[in-house]
């Protein structure tokens, strides 16, 4: 059987190598270390496949128009944006193909991820690494800093190179809401008090998931304890305390919490309506995004929490079966560029924070990213940082979002 | 059969029809307003700004969607006339003849549309990359007959059943070629069942996302995909406005073929009697 497959697909590759006109970069060990005009070289003709959560025109027209522009005029490579609605999409495709056999023909060669999703390509030898070193403009990048070198407290170790940031912020329509609360235990009480304005989205909803885990790290009285592997005695405690919490704010939710909204938008749309007064999102420039689109009132403002929202890094990584390893290696060293990051902090374009360290930029760069004027309705970068919280590992968030459905959402 | 209804029987199909009619397009009145809308909040009755911004991101090279929307056109146009191929022998094979195993034959092919297609589509993902399928047009046309042939197969069984065979026996007594006899009599007969099978065919394949993502593996975009890209990211007005292009070939298809819809042919009538 296994025999029969594989002379299928030696005669697939047959038929299908006169295809790639370009040299094939499948065999991306040969790429590491070589100079980095020998990689664009190679990269030169050819195409880029990659694959990106679609749901946003902002972004989709800054990668297909600005980074698509600069491959095709700097460097002759064609992008191809491939617009998901969920990035596992994406994995299951590599996933399906390292099954079958697939070793270097794959048709993803890149994807924007991270944590669980990161999880899964690394644990299961889908992840193309050890390269980063290869790129111009890794030194850009602070890999000293944990909450870069780490993605969800699993390891990067080369797999994969930052693209952005983004850190959990809460909105309010100031029209609506005099002072909104500004910490987990206000935001507990305020729902109490105003019943049926207040809900999140049911995990494993990425943004309602970051929500319990706020409410999960108040019920542990920080986070410290938290990080590291998952540890099933500490996970019990605080579980237990959580659930308590949440199961008595149900009665005070939104339709008195018989249902939850099933993702972020449903949520987004619920606050746009005036059904609920608060809403949140992982991406806080989102706010000036939605604004701009008409998705939310004008009057909607950003804000953290005074006792610190979860930040967390995302990435691009190329699976191991990429044909157009050197290609995808190219955007990644277009993406980290100074210019790319600046270009992506704009408010009107998509207003995402760096992933690079700007101090490590040049000059010029430095000075346009301090001009930089952000949406007046995002809550501020620098303002949320000051407060920032790390991601638990990805077995804790498993096991909490499990929890959920089991003790909560039943 | 009746040649004049009476009055009773006519406005309550009046009724009946309008009520019908305002149930399907008034859903659709929203999807209009929201794509022009720039901002559409509650309790408004309507948006307080305008904007054209959804229109021309959906008509931008960006957004694929002029693209997409002719390759879904050529994808659902191939997948119909496949299904009608093999569907249209299978059919009579079904309605005509009694044969060993007709049951199990039966129960194959309505197999895809009982078994929810996301519970196979990981196996048939490595079924159509071992045969290099996969990433290619071709492939998805081919995965496409999974759920249309059913459909098909199952009209023109039905047509079949109703069908007799003598008139064509007939013709061939009369000196008509077997050509002639399909084209002449055969496929007069059958017209109507080909036709409403075609249309669910076309809709069916019409309107797949999960098979085309994966056996595509994104190189083919169908309208679909990009469509659910933006319903499950909130943007109604996005979504409006290339949800208004993806209606567009159904209705026109419906249009052309709806005096065959009209529930008294054949084809309608026995429809689910294999």
């Amino acid at each position: 059987m296994k025999n029969q497959i594989n002379a299928g697909l030696l005669a697939c590759a047959l038929v299908l190598a006169p295809i790639a006109a370009h040299a094939d970069t499948a065999d991306g060990s040969s790429l590491i270390g070589k100079s980095w005009d020998e990689v664009v070289s190679l990269a030169k003709g050819g195409e880029v496949n990659w694959f990106l959560w679609g749901g946003s025109d902002n972004i989709n027209q800054y990668v297909t128009e600005f980074i698509g522009g600069i491959l095709k005029d700097d460097f002759d490579i064609k992008l191809n944006r491939v617009g998901l609605s969920d990035t596992v999409e994406a994995v299951n495709i590599v996933l399906g193909e390292k099954e079958s056999g697939v070793l270097d023909k794959g048709s993803v060669d890149m994807i924007w991820i991270n944590g669980e999703n990161f999880r899964t390509m690394k644990q299961g030898g889908l992840a193309f690494c050890g390269y980063t070193e290869t790129l111009p403009n890794n030194k850009l990048v602070d890999w000293s800093n944990p909450a870069i070198a780490n993605d969800f407290g699993v390891p990067v170790e080369g797999c994969e190179v930052p693209w952005s940031k983004a850190q959990f912020a809460f909105a309010y329509d100031t029209a609506r809401t005099n002072s909104p609360p500004k910490s987990i235990p206000e935001i507990i009480d305020w729902a109490k008090a105003n019943p049926g304005k207040f809900t999140y989205p049911a995990p494993p909803d990425f943004n309602g998931s970051v929500f319990v885990r706020h409410v999960f790290y108040y019920a542990a009285g920080g986070v410290d304890n938290l990080l590291g592997d998952f540890d099933q005695a500490k996970y019990d405690e605080v579980a237990a305390k959580t659930w308590e919490i949440l199961n008595d704010l149900e009665p005070s939710l939104w339709r008195e919490g018989k249902t939850y909204p099933a993702s972020i938008s449903a949520l987004e749309q619920l606050y746009a309506n005036s059904e609920v007064d608060l809403t949140f999102n992982y991406e806080p420039a989102g706010v000036g995004l939605n604004i701009e689109n008409g998705v939310f009132p004008p009057t909607t403002q950003g804000y953290g929490l005074t006792d610190g929202t979860i930040g967390n890094t995302n990435y691009t990584i190329i699976p191991f079966n990429s044909p157009n390893k050197a290609a995808a290696m190219v955007l990644q060293n277009v993406l980290l560029s100074g210019q790319a990051q600046y270009q992506k902090a704009l408010p009107d374009v998509w207003g995402a924070a760096a992933a690079i360290d700007v101090s490590r930029t040049s000059d010029d760069i430095q000075a346009k990213f301090a001009s930089l004027n952000p949406h007046p309705n995002v809550a501020p970068a620098a303002e949320l940082a000051k407060a920032a919280l790390p991601e638990l590992q990805a077995s804790w968030i498993s096991a909490i979002e499990k929890g959920w459905q089991e003790n909560v959402g039943n | 059969m009746v040649g004049k209804d009476s009055l009773g029987i006519r406005s309550f199909r009046f009724l009946t029809g309008s009520l019908l009619i305002i149930w399907l397009v008034l859903p659709l009145i929203p999807l209009a307003i929201w794509s022009f809308a720039k901002g559409w909040f509650f309790p408004d009755l309507l948006p307080t700004h305008w904007s054209m911004r959804a229109w021309e991101y959906a008509f931008s090279d960006t957004s694929g969607v002029i693209d997409s929307l002719w390759l879904t056109i050529g994808i659902s146009l191939a997948a119909t006339v496949l299904s009608i191929l093999i569907g249209v022998p299978a059919g009579r094979a079904l309605g005509l003849y009694n044969f060993r195993g007709k049951q199990l034959v039966e129960l194959m092919i309505l197999a895809p549309i009982i078994v929810p297609g996301i519970a196979v589509v990981l196996g048939i993902h490595s079924v159509f990359i071992s045969f290099g399928l996969n990433n290619t047009v071709s492939g998805v046309i081919l995965v496409h007959l999974i759920p249309t042939l059913p459909y098909m197969i199952l009209v023109m069984s039905g047509v079949f059943s109703n069908y007799d065979p003598a008139y064509e026996a007939q013709a061939r007594t009369l000196g008509a070629s077997p050509l002639k006899t399909f084209w002449y009599v055969t496929l007069p007969s059958i017209m109507p069942g080909i036709i409403v099978g075609g249309l669910f065919a076309f809709l069916v394949s019409w309107s797949q996302y999960v098979l085309t993502l994966l056996i595509g593996g994104g190189r083919v975009v169908t309208l679909p995909l990009l469509l659910f890209n933006f319903a499950t990211s909130g943007r109604n007005d996005i979504t409006g406005a290339i949800g208004m292009i993806y209606i567009l070939p159904g209705i026109i298809i419906l249009l052309f073929t709806a005096r065959h819809l009209s529930g008294r042919n054949g084809a309608v009538g026995s429809f689910g009697q294999i």
